[in-house]
């Protein structure tokens, strides 16, 4: 209880923090703040389905069901925090560049990703038996896994690329206010902090699940 | 028993034969798909007229109809052995990776055979020739490959679940999207004689991926 009072704590002194004492980027003005979003959401979303495709090869492995509830879990948060980057960078872009959808590579490749976790829990749902669910949901993300490094970084080389990138991630040297980024890491920190316990609750569930069905 | 012949030459010939002869038996897979892929071009071509000035649409439009033509006779190599309850038999006389590899040689053949038809078929009534022969047919060739290995494998998975074929589509589509991508891209820079080097590395790189991981996940499939 107390934990989730702290974490309540944390997410909203990052996001005052993000109002009031982060300054804005001069092209962005206000829009800055969508980072604060955007940023810890798209990057949460690769860590989740990371560890969705942990848990995958590690129940292909060990035949533990409890691998299969935390790579369940994680990738359907996973693909709710997709939503929150997809949306936000949707109503940026439309504040930025004056169109919601530009199929630009980024944009390109999260669509990616919410179809593959879309199709993955689609799977899910259509397979009778729960070690055969865990296996073949198992197979299907390892797939998913070898196609997901050639829809984020080689189709979209194949496109031109139109991302503006240099604005908030110049290479190595980040050109980025050093407050802008330590809010943005706050930010980060606690939604990781969302994530991991919402994953928690729902590997309980499913563990609650399955022993009142053995029972 | 397996054992013995798991995985040699003559375990993968002997499916790819039994394949071969359980489809010309009914010939409904191959019907289906070149039935498929005529009516589509036909829609196509009655719709647009000739596109031969505009090698992005024509890239475009012959792949999803060589795609969305294949896409469910790909599927349905492992999906006929479980409807007609003989994967167990099957299963019993040879290892995965020699049925898995069997029926990959098999749905490439497939694919081959339909592309005969519905290359031809798409270049004549939509646009001209290609303009480079030689990168046209490598990246048809690597991109049927890519094609094949992905279905193959996503195929075997969708056998064993209710709704096999609604969801077959919806599955395998996000995989097959970088096939997808790098041939459309390829057969277009083809044709406005750009090299498509980056693309057949692409296809390549892809295909091999998946072979590699099928050889790897079979074993996982059939466990019950």
């Amino acid at each position: 209880m107390l934990l989730r009072m702290l974490l309540f704590a944390w997410i909203a002194a990052a996001l005052i923090a993000g109002f009031l004492w982060a300054p804005l980027v001069p092209v962005l003005g206000d829009t800055t703040r969508v980072f604060y979003f955007h940023f810890p959401a798209a990057l949460l979303t690769c860590v989740a389905f990371g560890w969705s495709t942990l848990h995958s090869v590690l129940y292909l492995a060990r035949r533990d069901l409890a691998h299969d509830a935390q790579a369940a879990g994680a990738a359907e948060l996973g693909l709710l925090f997709c939503v929150v980057a997809t949306l936000s960078g949707s109503l940026w872009a439309k504040a930025m560049w004056g169109s919601y959808w530009n199929w630009d590579p980024r944009e390109t490749s999260i669509f990616f990703l919410m179809l593959i976790y879309g199709a993955y829990l689609a799977l899910r749902s259509a397979v009778d038996g729960e070690a055969r669910r865990a296996r073949l949901a198992a197979i299907y993300s390892c797939v998913a896994f070898v196609a997901v490094p050639f829809l984020i970084f080689v189709v979209p080389r194949l496109y031109f690329s139109l991302h503006p990138e240099p604005v908030l991630n110049a290479r190595g040297k980040p050109d980025i206010d050093p407050r802008i980024l330590l809010v943005a890491a706050a930010m980060f920190a606690g939604e990781t902090a969302l994530f991991a316990w919402m994953l928690a609750l729902r590997v309980r569930v499913a563990r609650l699940a399955r022993a009142r069905e053995g029972a | 028993m397996p054992s013995a012949s798991s995985s040699s030459a003559a375990a993968v010939w002997a499916i790819l034969r039994k394949e071969c002869r359980s489809e010309w038996r009914t010939r409904y897979g191959l019907n289906a798909a070149l039935l498929f892929a005529i009516a589509t071009l036909t829609a196509v071509s009655f719709a647009v007229g000739r596109l031969g000035d505009r090698p992005d649409l024509l890239a475009a439009l012959l792949w999803i109809v060589l795609l969305f033509a294949s896409l469910a006779a790909l599927a349905h190599t492992f999906v006929r052995e479980v409807e007609g309850h003989t994967l167990t038999l099957l299963r019993l006389t040879a290892s995965p990776t020699s049925i898995a590899l069997g029926k990959l040689l098999f749905n490439l053949l497939f694919l081959a055979v339909i592309e005969l038809v519905a290359v031809p078929l798409d270049l004549v009534l939509l646009g001209g020739p290609p303009l480079h022969w030689g990168r046209f047919l490598a990246v048809l060739a690597l991109g049927s490959v890519a094609l094949a290995g992905t279905a193959t494998l996503v195929g075997a998975i969708i056998a064993q679940t209710r709704g096999r074929g609604a969801l077959f589509a919806a599955v395998s589509l996000p995989v097959l999207l970088p096939v997808l991508a790098g041939a459309v891209s390829g057969t277009r820079a083809q044709w406005s004689g750009a090299p498509v080097g980056a693309e057949l590395r692409l296809l390549a790189a892809y295909g091999a991926a998946m072979l590699g991981l099928s050889l790897v996940l079979y074993d996982h499939l059939w466990e019950e």
